[in-house]
């Protein structure tokens, strides 16, 4: 009774979440164009996901730009002489002009139909936004003073909701054709699977630390937080999908499109929380 | 081990030919006052609701025994600075002769990377408007007073402390009075487990105090004005 304690603001606030939300949506619809070329199956997703991608990153770039204090000065990441390499988002700006180059690059040898070239700079895309959610995720494990963010399984995590986002949108894009959700339907089960088995193993990890973990825990789990942490991201859009989609009756068009959407919500519940709760926590030292 | 084989190269202190500036803060001195927080917003105009330095306090005890345990915080000039390292720009840097952390605010483009770095909470936003400093909208932080050190003066919250609480100097030379008071007495950094290396060094500050508080995650609407107070100030 009786403490003062300084007010702090967090510092990244729910548009960066929105941010991850997009960019994880964006480079899974790039693994899904590039899946098209090795799986004949998703070959109707090929132009939609590329196109899809691009779009996403013009938001995500307005969103990135916007929530800095000084928008203008967004071209300094891209100085070369300003450029710090030990800082992930050094690493991520250079990561997002290369996938944007090489995006429109594969939407103009798509266009032209160019076959030879379309593969390869589908292959070089894919790879560009495999480091996306590799380079958000760093973006928060760098920070030695949080917990949870400062966990080695972020990346992987950022990668698998990437994954699951990607195939979720994917499959309302191929909705009524059985072939692409077929695969889909695989992509989302172990997606998801994925997504929620880390999630426990972030949990645990974060219960059994130290004191900071040990509140950080209490925030993620209690209240709004943990409404949304525990109800819609874990239970609704990482297990209740995987459930579903496990089922017999996963095959189903109507059981996809819904767990297509509960990955989607759960997906930026997730990102939310993950992003706000070790920062709440930081707010009150 | 060796001390000399536990000073990693990003160190400076204990480095023979560099000055490394520290501070001791004597929590048994302190009486909050606050003057030097008051001090250090007359040095730079920070605008109201952010602090470059702050006194958090606890009341500790039981009636009629208690008291108010104050501890003064403010940048802890980390040899091994999470914000140095984070920021993409290089907006944020260390000087070598000195050990200063310092911001260039022609450079910082507000991503707000470094504050989330901080494992101290010493950096904060400045606000889009202000009344006589034309720098907004880039993140700021305790100096340790570049300006007035290099003009051998003390810290402006050094030099108001009443009752000496902050001492200022270089931990590197041994005749100094910082050097002294951390070789005789038993002194203690505040979140040590994130091997930051800060310099900023606290006697008689009680762990309870220097830890998360339980307490403060009880009570979300203690700081509820304050929060609506800067929301309402701070549009970022």
């Amino acid at each position: 009774m009786g403490d003062y304690v300084w007010f702090h603001d967090v510092s990244w606030h729910a548009s960066y979440a929105v941010y991850f939300f997009v960019i994880g949506i964006l480079a899974g619809l790039s693994f899904m164009s590039y899946g098209s070329w090795i799986t004949p199956a998703l070959r109707p997703l090929r132009e939609k996901a590329a196109y899809g991608s691009i779009a996403l990153l013009a938001l995500g770039g307005v969103l990135l730009i916007a929530d800095l204090s000084q928008p203008l000065r967004f071209l300094n990441i891209l100085n070369p002489g300003y450029l710090n390499f030990s800082s992930p988002l050094a690493w991520g700006a250079l990561n997002i002009v290369a996938f944007g180059i090489c995006s429109v690059l594969y939407i103009l040898a798509l266009r032209k139909g160019d076959e030879t070239r379309g593969k390869l700079l589908a292959l070089v895309t894919a790879l560009l936004a495999l480091g996306l959610p590799v380079y958000t995720g760093f973006d928060l494990t760098v920070h030695q003073s949080r917990p949870v963010w400062n966990s080695p399984i972020i990346p992987v995590l950022f990668v698998a909701m990437a994954i699951a986002s990607g195939s979720a949108v994917g499959s309302l894009l191929a909705m009524g054709n059985e072939e692409a959700q077929k695969v889909l339907r695989q992509y989302m089960l172990w997606s998801a699977g994925a997504v929620a088995v880390m999630l426990v193993s972030v949990m645990g990890t974060t219960n059994y630390g130290g004191s900071a973990a040990e509140l950080t825990f209490m925030i993620m789990t209690t209240g709004t937080m943990g409404l949304l942490f525990i109800g819609v991201g874990f239970l609704a859009g990482s297990v209740a999908p995987a459930v579903l989609l496990f089922a017999p009756m996963g095959k189903s068009q109507a059981v996809l499109m819904v767990s297509a959407l509960l990955i989607l919500v759960g997906g930026a519940a997730l990102r939310y929380v993950l992003l706000m709760a070790p920062q709440q926590l930081q707010t009150l030292f | 081990m060796s001390e000399e084989l536990r000073v990693s190269p990003i160190e400076t202190r204990g480095v023979a030919g560099k000055r490394r500036f520290a501070m001791v803060v004597d929590t048994r001195r302190c009486i909050g006052c606050m003057a030097c927080q008051v001090a250090c917003k007359a040095e730079y105009d920070t605008p109201l609701g952010v602090n470059r330095t702050w006194v958090p306090y606890k009341v500790v005890g039981k009636y009629p025994t208690v008291k108010k345990q104050f501890l003064p915080r403010l940048c802890n000039h980390c040899d091994d600075a999470p914000c140095v390292r984070n920021c993409p720009v290089d907006a944020t840097f260390k000087v070598e002769d000195g050990g200063f952390i310092l911001q260039r605010y022609e450079r910082c483009i507000g991503c707000r990377s470094c504050m989330a770095a901080c494992p101290y909470n010493a950096r904060f936003m400045l606000p889009s408007h202000r009344s006589y400093t034309p720098i907004t909208n880039v993140v700021d932080k305790c100096t340790f007073c570049f300006h007035r050190v290099t003009q051998n003066l003390v810290p402006a919250c050094v030099q108001t402390c009443i009752g000496r609480a902050r001492v200022f100097g270089d931990i590197n030379d041994p005749k100094s009075e910082v050097s002294y008071l951390v070789a005789t007495n038993s002194t203690q950094v505040l979140r040590p487990e994130e091997g930051t290396k800060p310099h900023v060094f606290y006697i008689g500050a009680d762990r309870n105090a220097t830890e998360f508080g339980r307490d403060a995650y009880r009570q979300p609407e203690v700081m509820e004005l304050e929060r609506s107070a800067f929301k309402r100030n701070f549009k970022i």
